[in-house]
């Protein structure tokens, strides 16, 4: 997703929603917006606030925008691509620093798209510096397996009972990005690089986090 | 006895109907925090466990959606069924699953395969939404 005449910084910036040149958008960098999202097939595209509710809402209306898209060329797709999109943008709510003096609070960005036969969802947020480690320590084994060896890992943490007291900083069952790498065609893809901005003394960073299904 | 929360948008009907031993769960699951919405759930089905001897208990769970944390929880839920299985009593766990969602019918395989008192039955609803 390049966005012509955008630099990478003012793509992290639009993505995040913090003004870039001191100012807001214009309506000539919205349209250039509008058209190169269409050009790169995204559906669906959200950056803001979020909630459990924003979820909800989003979920819905993916959910109906997927009944009429001639790329769901099967029910078993959409569940799929549902279910990932509830389990990335969970996870952007559950990691996304809550700090007060970013007067939205929570936030992410996500995208939905399509290219060629298959969807595919970027979901951007920023994440406490001091989590990636955690972070990188679940997703990079998820790289290298095969469909196999998800399956096979995903029942032995379904199984597990000791993840509570084992991981105290994953909220859920550690399932969530097992059930995304499940449901994905290719392997997941992800990227962290450390914000610029430092809030409230929190060193931060951005965490994108990319599936194709 | 009944132990009933009507549906949301995150969470599906709760029906335990502990005095006729039939208990279901229908809708969808996906609360942000799935911990606190199960973990009452499985208070009350595990102190009902522990009051009953040679029952037959009927599950249905029609559950058109459930997050990864939810599945979890369904998990350790239908362990305390198990278990009551091994205490004696019959447990009939009735999967109701969309015909064409393969992901649940999976799920409903490992149940069935990890949790061998459950007398476990599939079954296929189609879509009419």
């Amino acid at each position: 997703m390049n966005i012509k005449g955008l630099s990478a910084d003012e793509m992290m910036s639009a993505f995040l929603g913090l003004e870039f040149n001191g100012t807001v958008m214009e309506l000539n960098i919205f349209n250039m917006f509008r058209d190169n999202a269409d050009l790169n097939g995204i559906l669906f595209y959200y950056n803001g606030q979020i909630t459990q509710n924003v979820i909800l809402t989003m979920g819905d209306s993916l959910k109906q925008r997927l009944k009429e898209d001639a790329h769901v060329d099967s029910p078993q797709k959409a569940k799929k691509l549902f279910s990932s999109f509830i389990e990335m943008t969970q996870n952007a709510l559950h990691y996304s620093p809550d700090i007060s003096s970013v007067d939205e609070g929570k936030s992410a960005a996500i995208a939905v798209g399509t290219i060629e036969d298959s969807y595919f969802i970027v979901c951007g947020n920023l994440i406490k510096s001091e989590y990636i480690e955690h972070i990188k320590t679940k997703l990079d084994p998820l790289l290298n397996m095969t469909m196999e060896d998800i399956r096979k890992a995903y029942r032995e943490q379904l199984k597990n009972d000791q993840h509570e007291t084992e991981d105290a900083i994953s909220k859920g069952a550690g399932l969530g990005l097992l059930t995304i790498a499940r449901d994905a065609s290719k392997p997941i893809e992800y990227s962290i690089t450390p914000a610029e901005c430092r809030v409230e003394g929190v060193e931060l960073a951005h965490f994108f986090l990319k599936v194709t299904i | 006895m009944i132990y009933y929360f009507a549906r949301t948008s995150l969470t599906p009907e709760v029906n335990f109907n502990f005095a006729t031993h039939h208990l279901s769960l229908k809708g969808e699951a996906y609360p942000e925090n799935a911990a606190s919405f199960f973990n009452p759930l499985l208070e009350k089905v595990s102190s009902y466990l522990d009051s009953i001897s040679d029952e037959t208990i009927t599950f249905d769970v029609d559950l058109t959606y459930f997050n990864s944390a939810a599945t979890k929880m369904l998990f350790r839920l239908f362990g305390l069924l198990n278990e009551a299985g091994q205490n004696g009593n019959t447990v009939i766990l009735n999967w109701y699953h969309d015909e064409e969602d393969l992901t649940s019918l999976e799920f409903g395989y490992d149940i069935k395969e990890e949790f061998l008192e459950l007398e476990f039955n599939a079954v296929p609803i189609s879509e009419t939404a």
